[in-house]
């Protein structure tokens, strides 16, 4: 495992393309969340506005970049055909998977935990001046602060199962332009079908089983009881989404001539 | 060109997965549409509480609850009056545990009038909900108008408190005048012969503010009360010595309508009472677009053809065979544009129309209405905007040459302002800009309901309410796909195959 | 562990098509062992098999008597050269070997010594994308050398080799053989086989045609048969008809006798007295030889390509 762990490495930071896709989804969702944090304001107390999740708005955009880079990690080896010198090298499917996995969990989290700080820091410099003040009471946002921290590290962990997701369907279709249509297709489905169904039970359990919404769960911080599903048992949905797909992605992998 | 064009539909037709992928983009917008059929909420609209609202005669479900109070009036007539004041102002919102609002009087909050406070004339087919009519009226901030069969609205002089509605054969003119003197006419409509209900009336449309937040809008608001007192009333031609009679016009509507009521002391009517003449807005209700919502699928299946179309192209140095066959290349693109559009417009022709027809099967009439014409313009509509946003793709895969990026960027282009705006996480002003920008304008296409001056709502895209017209969003998109597609013929030209 | 490869009772068929029709043979160390047939006979589908990249319906592949799947530094133990353009075109050469290296605990050191052993030394670092294909071949090479295995298989390695490119691939698997290593080289052009393969497996439609040493196979196509030159035309050809010889005239002094070794042709005239001035036994080519082998397997016919 070491040794592949070792070589999927080696591979990731010899080609500049993931550096970039790290880059780019750090500042996306820094720059998402700023803007948003500018747009969005508090005329009174009691203004029922979830800063951190304002604030976390960011992180929509950003997993569309985490998930071109966690496709691309298995789709690029077989545009090029490279994935039969890699299982030659490694043929253990699981092990290769694995070494995946780590790198790309990695990866994604260096490109998260920055560009959740960079979140953090632009809502905590702009939203004071958009009314988010203690006289409306918001204090400001403070990692200290148990929800505003479950927020924040949450979403650096909503962006690493994102990108686990997207691995997993990567290795199950094998093409990086068609993974990153189904990755993005399945975590921007659920809003569109949660504005469409009006059945409250229908909308409830889609909020509970649908990958993104049930993981961005994690991001709220206030009015928790009434939330269709907890943050905790939310982001839980969303890892059980990503291993899911990266079983399928594993067993296909097995079965599948390369 | 035909030839190039004949060339490209073949290197399209003759890769099996990308007709499967054709075949999924199509069956997975009439799986949306089941989706969204069976997960309506009769509960929420659904048929008993669309059924029960009358209706205009064009269509359209509408308001119509009022207090009047009127005389018969048989033929040709005219009636004036002077409204020496109009107040329209909220009730305390029920507080919870609290079923029904406190007795009218006494309850009242601010001062603030209701904008769309009415009170003035009205000539009305019969004292039945949904009945043509015609009004002339003052308002609580926006002047005198004048208005007919609930959809019609015409602007008259601001600061005149005097009205006069004259019928003449099947016509009805209405005229407005600061001084009782000299008069302005506002305007006239049509209006059938016979027996009709002539008189004065109130109405204000319930207290509305709207807070958007994440994840959803609320409505805050209840009831309001307008209160109107009149004078100089006359009324020629009405029915000889009848004396007027107070109707609630559509009492039973809302159970937590305030009564309505009207005293009379000498020349002088008060009259008190809730309730609005004006078309409904589709709001919250179920509305047809939704069955079409499986387009963002679609368009993200066929987005991936759109990009794989050139993108493989490079991947196998077949783009160079392609530029040998064919050496401009600015053509080779505008043929796969054209072969892509043509196609993608095709497919989603089929699934718009299928998703359409097999939504109203399963949910049946159980929305806001569209008519024929409106109904087409959407399927039509999302036709083209799923073909152009395919070759938008086509245009970014051959700018990025990277499949995955140039898939991730439509998608994020196309769908994530729309589930910004329309999720309402941005507020209304920034989800507005956004939806004017961004090629998810173009879904405007898609809205059924319209806008209704006259009638304050939060035409927000979080209620379904695009800020451009249909065609001006699907001209931003179009926009957007030029701009690319240009971008994409000069790389073209100045790289290596 | 042991140098072999051994393959037994391949069966593989790709819906109604069938790719491998009960494959079956073994390769032996210290010797390069030529692995040919037409297009489409089961070669590369048999490698990928070895490699365990491929499922087979049936049948066994073992490298050193141990599936491919159950080796934990498979580069150790078999080399493999399949598709020379499958690398990353914006990795560079070094890097490309780098990573594989990692993946079987090899250090950075190794990947510079097979470098310079394929010639790469000096574009090591540069941009994979830019290489030529003889470039990528001897890449593909230094990688199925990275782990010093005793059993290396390459898929047409001469594919895209100039002459002096194909010298050199020629040397180097002779080299490779004479260390002790086993050595399947897949091709299908026999001649660039020449003077390289000690063992020959013809294959087509999915199995074995022929499994025989070189030296024999050439042997055998070659038959009795002798290239005579004499003045002498009439008297020749009545004196080694006399013994039993088919003699056909080809030019206006030049028979070819067949039947006849060419010690007997000799002893004939010379008891008959005839003069001749130049007798050749005729030896056939590598390619004669197989493509007497394939005449009945051969797949793609050129007729029914042409049509």
């Amino acid at each position: 495992m070491s040794t592949a762990l070792y070589a999927e490495w080696t591979k990731l930071r010899t080609v500049a393309g993931p550096f970039w896709l790290v880059a780019l989804a750090a500042v996306l969702t820094t720059a998402l969340s700023a803007v948003t944090a500018r747009a969005v304001s508090c005329a009174a107390a009691g203004c029922g506005v979830d800063a951190p999740l304002i604030a976390l708005t960011g992180v929509q955009l950003g997993q569309a970049v985490v998930a071109v880079l966690a496709v691309m990690v298995v789709g690029d080896e077989y545009r090029t055909g490279m994935i039969r010198t890699t299982l030659a090298a490694t043929p253990s499917r699981a092990v290769l998977l694995g070494a995946k996995s780590v790198v790309v969990a990695g990866a994604t989290l260096a490109a998260a935990v920055p560009g959740v700080l960079g979140a953090w820091l632009a809502a905590r410099l702009i939203m004071p001046g958009r009314g988010f003040t203690a006289e409306h009471g918001y204090a400001p946002l403070s990692l200290t602060d148990g929800g505003t921290l479950r927020a924040f590290a949450g979403s650096a962990l909503y962006l690493t199962l994102v990108a686990l997701l997207s691995l997993g369907i990567a290795a199950a279709v094998r093409d990086a332009p068609t993974g990153v249509g189904v990755v993005l297709g399945l975590l921007y489905l659920a809003p569109i079908l949660a504005a469409v169904v009006s059945d409250p039970d229908w909308e409830r359990r889609l909020h509970q089983i649908m990958p993104s919404d049930a993981g961005a769960a994690i991001q709220h911080t206030i009015d928790l009881p009434s939330l269709p599903i907890g943050p905790w048992p939310g982001l839980g949905v969303l890892a059980l989404w990503s291993a899911g797909a990266l079983v399928l992605g594993g067993l296909l992998l097995r079965l599948r001539d390369a | 060109m035909i030839g190039l064009v004949r060339a490209e539909l073949t290197k399209f037709r003759s890769v099996r997965g990308w007709l499967v992928g054709c075949g999924i983009a199509a069956v997975l917008m009439v799986l949306l549409a089941v989706v969204a059929a069976a997960g309506t909420d009769a509960r929420v609209g659904g048929p008993r509480a669309r059924g029960a609202l009358p209706h205009s005669s064009d269509g359209t479900p509408v308001f119509d609850g009022f207090t009047f109070v009127q005389r018969p009036l048989d033929g040709d007539g005219t009636l004036t009056v002077r409204v020496a004041s109009l107040s329209g102002v909220a009730l305390r919102p029920p507080t919870p545990g609290d079923t029904a609002p406190e007795a009218p009087s006494g309850s009242e909050e601010e001062a603030t009038t209701e904008p769309w406070a009415k009170a003035g004339l009205i000539i009305k087919a019969g004292t039945t909900p949904g009945s043509p009519y015609t009004a002339v009226m003052v308002t609580g901030s926006h002047g005198v108008r004048m208005q007919h069969d609930f959809v019609h609205d015409v602007a008259g002089p601001v600061d005149a408190r005097w009205l006069r509605l004259v019928r003449t054969g099947g016509t009805v003119t209405a005229y407005a005048s600061t001084d009782g003197a000299a008069w302005t006419r506002v305007g006239s409509a049509p209006l059938a012969t016979g027996a009709v209900s002539a008189g004065i009336f109130v109405a204000t449309p319930p207290h509305q503010e709207y807070e958007q937040f994440l994840g959803g809008t609320s409505v805050v608001g209840g009831g309001a009360i307008a209160t109107g007192t009149f004078d100089n009333l006359s009324a020629a031609g009405t029915g000889p010595g009848g004396d007027w009679t107070m109707v609630s016009v559509g009492a039973d509507d809302s159970p937590n309508r305030p009564e309505s009521t009207s005293t009379r002391e000498g020349d002088t009517f008060v009259l008190r009472g809730a309730g609005d003449i004006a078309p409904i807005d589709g709001g919250a209700g179920p509305k047809q677009e939704q069955l079409l919502s499986g387009g963002f699928l679609a368009l993200t299946v066929l987005a991936v053809l759109g990009v794989l179309f050139v993108t493989t192209e490079y991947r196998r140095g077949l783009v160079r065979t392609t530029f040998a066959a064919t050496p401009s290349r600015v053509r080779v693109l505008a043929a796969k544009a054209v072969v892509l559009g043509a196609v993608t417009f095709a497919v989603g022709l089929v699934a718009a129309t299928a998703a359409l027809l097999v939504g109203t099967a399963i949910r049946g009439a159980n929305h806001y209405p569209a008519d024929a014409l409106t109904q087409v313009r959407i399927v039509v509509g999302t036709a083209a905007l799923i073909a152009v946003a395919t070759v938008l793709a086509l245009a970014i895969g051959t700018i990025l040459r990277r499949g995955a990026g140039a898939v991730a960027a439509v998608v994020v282009l196309i769908t994530l302002p729309y589930i910004l705006s329309a999720a309402a996480v941005l507020p209304a002003a920034t989800a507005d800009w956004v939806l004017r920008i961004t090629p998810a304008a173009a879904f405007a296409v898609q809205q059924t309901v319209p806008e209704w001056p006259q009638v304050d709502q939060a035409y927000t895209p979080a209620f379904g309410f695009f800020p451009l017209p249909a065609w001006g969003g699907f001209a931003v998109l179009c926009c957007w796909t030029a701009v690319a597609l240009v971008v994409a013929a000069a790389l073209l030209r100045r790289r290596d195959a | 562990m042991e140098a072999t490869i051994e393959v037994n009772g391949l069966r593989k068929a790709y819906g109604s098509t069938v790719a491998l029709d009960g494959m079956t043979f073994t390769v032996t160390p210290g010797r390069v062992t030529a692995f040919v047939g037409p297009n489409g006979a089961g070669k590369s589908t048999t490698m990928r098999v070895v490699l365990g990249l491929d499922r087979v319906d049936a049948g066994t592949a073992l490298v050193g008597g141990r599936p491919y799947r159950s080796l934990r530094t498979p580069l150790k133990h078999v080399g493999a050269l399949l598709d020379a353009s499958a690398l990353h075109p914006a990795r560079s050469g070094r890097d490309h070997l780098l990573w594989q290296a990692h993946s079987q605990g090899l250090r950075g050191q190794r990947v510079d010594e097979v470098l310079t052993l394929t010639g790469l030394a000096d574009v090591g670092r540069r941009r994979a994308g830019g290489y030529s294909l003889g470039m990528r071949q001897r890449l593909g090479v230094a990688g199925a050398l990275l782990g010093d295995p005793p059993v290396l298989m390459l898929d047409e390695p001469f594919n895209g080799l100039d002459p002096e490119g194909i010298r050199w691939m020629r040397g180097f698997l002779r080299a490779l053989a004479a260390e002790g290593r086993a050595v399947l080289v897949s091709s299908h052009l026999m001649s660039e086989l020449q003077d390289t393969a000690g063992h020959l497996v013809v294959v087509g439609r999915g199995k074995v045609v022929a499994d025989t040493s070189v030296a024999d196979l050439i042997a055998a196509a070659s038959s009795d048969r002798v290239t005579l030159r004499t003045a002498a035309r009439t008297e020749a050809m009545t004196a080694l008809a006399r013994v039993g010889a088919t003699v056909a005239v080809t030019e206006r002094d030049t028979l070819t006798v067949d039947g006849l070794s060419a010690d007997r042709v000799v002893t004939v005239l010379s008891e008959a007295g005839v003069p001749f001035s130049e007798i050749a036994a005729h030896r056939a080519t590598l390619e004669e030889a197989y493509m007497e082998l394939t005449r009945d397997a051969v797949e793609f016919r050129a007729t029914e390509v042409s049509r």
